[in-house]
């Protein structure tokens, strides 16, 4: 039992990491059916940034305030990279076929993880301790003060974007977007500023998840977009891609399942467990958990 | 049981809560030009998507030749005869006129899947063999001088004319058209129209789909009407003509629909 | 171009064979390493190119071919050659049998369902399972290539192998392009539901698709086995399915685009060696400036491969 709610514990946390990043790509895949490959880089950078930010420009203040600043220092700037992202890779290759764009996407990829090496070098970085280390020992489980700070804070996030995206004008004409570039367009929709709005959601929103990655783990490489980022992708097609309260479940039922994977049998094979839940979810239903089918249309 | 007959029987589809065809049937006898007609959004194409297997009917029965069709794959029922077109033209864009022609060779042609990796003496003259078969079907279509144009350079009456072209090189028993002259102008379509009477001559018994009134009293030996996916009415082109019900549902509301 | 089309092979073919001993050993081993790589580009080209589905995983059955000869040799003494059988076969078998229950996906969740099974397979060689594959080290020592017991250790003999395979390849591309099956290959990939509509069977061709680039790739990675007289897991990571993934498309999925991605990718780096660590950067650039240059790739592949006695002088020039 104590296995179980301390797995449960470490599932939630990393669960809501896994759903800030998996909201990125969703949001996007629903607006232009894209895979964006560099959103998992995008999310690596963050974690280096915020490091930056913190020895560069706080002076290595650890403050409350101090704290807040850098996270949303790095939001802004990794928005920024979103929007430039979208600009240059993906604006020019909209009427392409499908297939280029998932090239010039893996392109980016490649830029942003080989660009944090040649900025930040090859090896593994520490993040900071921006958030004391303190834990509380419940009846044998153990949890600690940045496990509940981003439960709490990734939950108020993916509230307020739900809230956003379903009672407001701005977030209509997303879900408009998402249904019917088109026809969006013919309801007077500015479908290049719902793309860049949602580059910079998906991207700030990325950018604090690889915040709560360094400060989780602590350990940052170049290379680790790769992996959270597949696991993310994983994530929201579990939900049903495009569906943004999808992702959220999509992430925290994969965080749940990683970690009792982890618990139960063993961490070496957590990646190998991953894809086959993927794989059957997959083919018994293929449109994941909280998406639509869609029939052709002949 | 009479050959080549198709049979449809209480043929009913939904879509959630709509029912796109409802309560469905009509027989289309060996050698006949048979008109499906209705107004827009009658259920039409999904009758036609009924019977090649690209939907399956809640309920009722297809029946082609005595043999039960219903569930079966486009391509099960394509091997039994069946070949249609679409509404939108659905062609093989950036290859050749020959090369979409000679898709319609595939299931005549005696290779295997192995003959892709080795060929043996058969599989070339196989091929060479159905390189002569869409020869004479670019002959019979006059679109030789296309023979290695893309299909999208093509103009849209051309492109109509392939894709019949492709159809008729299966070799088929039952020619199905969705809406074969739309988009077509008045010379095209006095084209279509020989070309339709040809192929009858060849013994391959048609189904069509059409809005040009004009064209379908002309050349159906008979015809179905059907509005909101049921039969309002079915006869010869004059009594359907003549039929009220028909003048209410389909003339009443032709205003609205000439796009 | 139709003169380009006659005398490139043949070009091509005689540089090819002469290259060898013009090179000392080192650009040898680059040179092999462009043949074990043109083959598993162009398998992966019959999945992705030709029946157009997004396959992210084609490193696993490269790697399987490896493996299964690296284990077949050092474990049970096997001959190189005599592994060939098994080594095109498994992966081949293989790929039918992961391909048959996802091939109907759209077209993303298979390049992600790829991507998995990419994964798990490296995961599994890493785990060790069954005690056979070596865990994260691999497998070394392998034997060198022996024809009817006369050992041939020099690398020329492992380049002649590598460039057979490639003819190899190139001769049952073109074998397909003029079957009903590779015709059939380029109908689903053009439109699903036409093919359907006129009589392809487009699951049975989606699968075989997958059955022959595994099997190719298997054989490459026979050879790669053959190079390095050794496999290690981090050779298959799904990193290099990605890079195989998109040489096919900037190159355009025709042979002298894939040819050309492959030397791009893995020939060019060994020639500008004091910019490794930009490689992969540079890449990135490339990758996108090719896609909005050339959405179709650099070297778009043609159709039109139909009998000369079918072409006629067009009357009014359309």
């Amino acid at each position: 039992m104590d296995i179980f709610l301390q797995q449960l514990a470490n599932g939630l946390t990393i669960g809501s990491m896994f759903a800030l990043v998996a909201l990125g790509y969703t949001m996007v895949y629903g607006v232009m059916k894209l895979i964006n490959f560099a959103h998992g880089d995008m999310v690596a950078a963050s974690a280096f940034v915020g490091l930056t930010i913190y020895t560069q420009v706080m002076g290595q203040a650890t403050s409350l305030i101090a704290v807040v600043v850098i996270f949303l220092l790095t939001a802004a700037v990794m928005a920024c990279i979103g929007i430039i992202l979208e600009r240059v890779a993906y604006r020019p290759l909209r009427e392409a076929p499908r297939l280029s764009a998932v090239v010039s996407a893996l392109g980016a990829s490649l830029i942003i993880q080989n660009g944090i090496m040649l900025i930040w070098g090859p090896r593994m970085k520490i993040f900071p301790e921006l958030v004391p280390q303190v834990y509380w020992d419940i009846g044998g489980v153990v949890i600690s003060l940045i496990q509940v700070l981003i439960l709490v804070l990734s939950l108020i996030l993916m509230v307020s974007l739900y809230l956003f995206v379903e009672k407001t004008r701005i977030g209509a004409a997303i879900r408009a977007s998402s249904i019917d570039q088109d026809a969006a367009k013919l309801m007077g929709v500015n479908v290049n500023r719902i793309i860049a709005l949602i580059f910079i959601i998906g991207s700030s929103l990325g950018a604090i998840g690889g915040l709560f990655i360094g400060l989780y783990y602590r350990g940052i490489t170049f290379n680790m977009g790769w992996q959270y980022g597949l696991y993310a992708f994983i994530a929201a097609i579990l939900g049903g891609i495009g569906n943004i309260p999808g992702a959220m479940l999509g992430g925290m039922l994969l965080g749940l399942f990683n970690a009792f994977i982890a618990g139960y049998v063993s961490s070496t094979w957590a990646d190998a467990f991953t894809f086959i839940l993927l794989i059957v979810i997959l083919i018994v239903r293929p449109t994941g958990l909280l998406g639509e089918r869609v029939a052709e249309k002949v | 049981m009479a050959h080549n007959e198709l049979i449809l029987n209480n043929v009913t589809k939904r879509f959630g809560g709509l029912t796109a065809v409802d309560d469905l049937s009509f027989t289309v006898a060996d050698g006949q030009i048979y008109g499906v007609i209705g107004p827009n959004g009658a259920g039409k194409t999904t009758v036609f998507n009924c019977i090649t297997g690209i939907y399956k009917s809640e309920e009722g029965s297809v029946q082609w030749r005595g043999e039960e069709i219903r569930g079966m794959t486009p391509y099960q029922i394509v091997d039994r005869g069946i070949v249609r077109t679409f509404q939108t033209i659905r062609l093989f864009g950036q290859m050749s006129v020959a090369e979409n022609i000679m898709s319609g060779r595939h299931i005549k042609s005696s290779q295997s899947w192995w003959h892709g990796i080795v060929p043996t003496l058969g599989s070339r003259r196989d091929e060479k063999e159905n390189w002569l078969k869409v020869q004479e079907q670019l002959e019979f279509f006059d679109l030789g001088e296309f023979a290695a144009t893309p299909t999208n350079s093509l103009p849209y009456g051309l492109q109509r004319r392939v894709e019949i072209a492709r159809a008729m090189a299966v070799e088929p028993t039952l020619l199905i058209l969705d809406e074969p002259a739309a988009g077509l102008n008045d010379k095209e379509t006095l084209g279509l129209v020989e070309t339709i009477y040809k192929i009858r001559e060849k013994g391959v018994t048609v189904l069509l789909i059409e809005h040009d009134m004009d064209m379908v009293m002309e050349i159906t030996d008979y015809l179905t009407v059907i509005n909101f996916g049921k039969k309002i009415a079915e006869g010869t082109p004059v009594e359907v003509q003549a039929n009220p019900a028909v003048i209410e549902a389909y003339l009443g509301s032709e205003d609205d629909d000439d796009e | 171009m139709k003169n380009f089309e006659r005398y490139a092979f043949p070009i091509f073919f005689v540089v090819m064979a002469i290259l060898p001993t013009l090179l000392d050993p080192r650009w040898q081993a680059v040179a092999i390493t462009f043949l074990i790589f043109a083959v598993v580009a162009l398998s992966q080209d019959i999945i992705l190119g030709k029946a157009g589905m997004f396959n992210m995983g084609q490193a696993l059955f490269f790697g399987m071919g490896a493996y299964i000869t690296a284990i077949l040799n050092s474990h049970y003494g096997w001959p190189i050659l005599a592994t060939i059988p098994l080594a095109v076969l498994l992966p081949a078998l293989f790929g039918i049998v992961l391909a048959a229950p996802i091939v109907h996906l759209r077209g993303d969740y298979l390049l992600v369902v790829t991507i998995g099974f990419n994964i798990v397979f490296v995961q599994v060689l890493q785990n060790n399972l069954g005690g056979v594959t070596g865990g994260p080290n691999g497998i070394f020592g392998l034997d060198p290539l022996s024809f009817f017991g006369t050992q041939l250790t020099s690398q020329l003999a492992v380049y002649y192998f590598a460039f057979i395979v490639l003819l190899l390849t190139l001769w049952v591309m073109n074998n397909l392009e003029k079957s009903k099956a590779g015709r059939a290959l380029h109908y689903l990939r053009e439109d699903h539901l036409a093919a359907e509509s006129i009589g392809i069977n487009t699951r049975v061709y989606k699968i075989f698709a997958f059955g022959l680039g595994a099997g190719i790739a298997g054989l490459a990675g026979t050879v790669f086995a053959t190079q390095y007289a050794a496999v290690s897991p981090e050779a298959f990571e799904f990193i290099v399915s990605v890079l195989f993934f998109s040489i096919v498309l900037v190159g355009g999925s025709s042979i002298p685009g894939v040819l050309l991605g492959v030397f791009v990718m893995f020939v060019l780096p060994e020639i500008f060696r004091e910019f490794a660590t930009w490689r992969y950067f540079v890449f990135g650039f490339a990758m996108i400036l090719a896609m909005i240059l050339r959405p179709r790739g650099i070297w778009p592949a043609t159709f039109g491969k139909i009998p000369k006695f079918l072409i006629k002088e067009t009357r009014h020039g359309a």
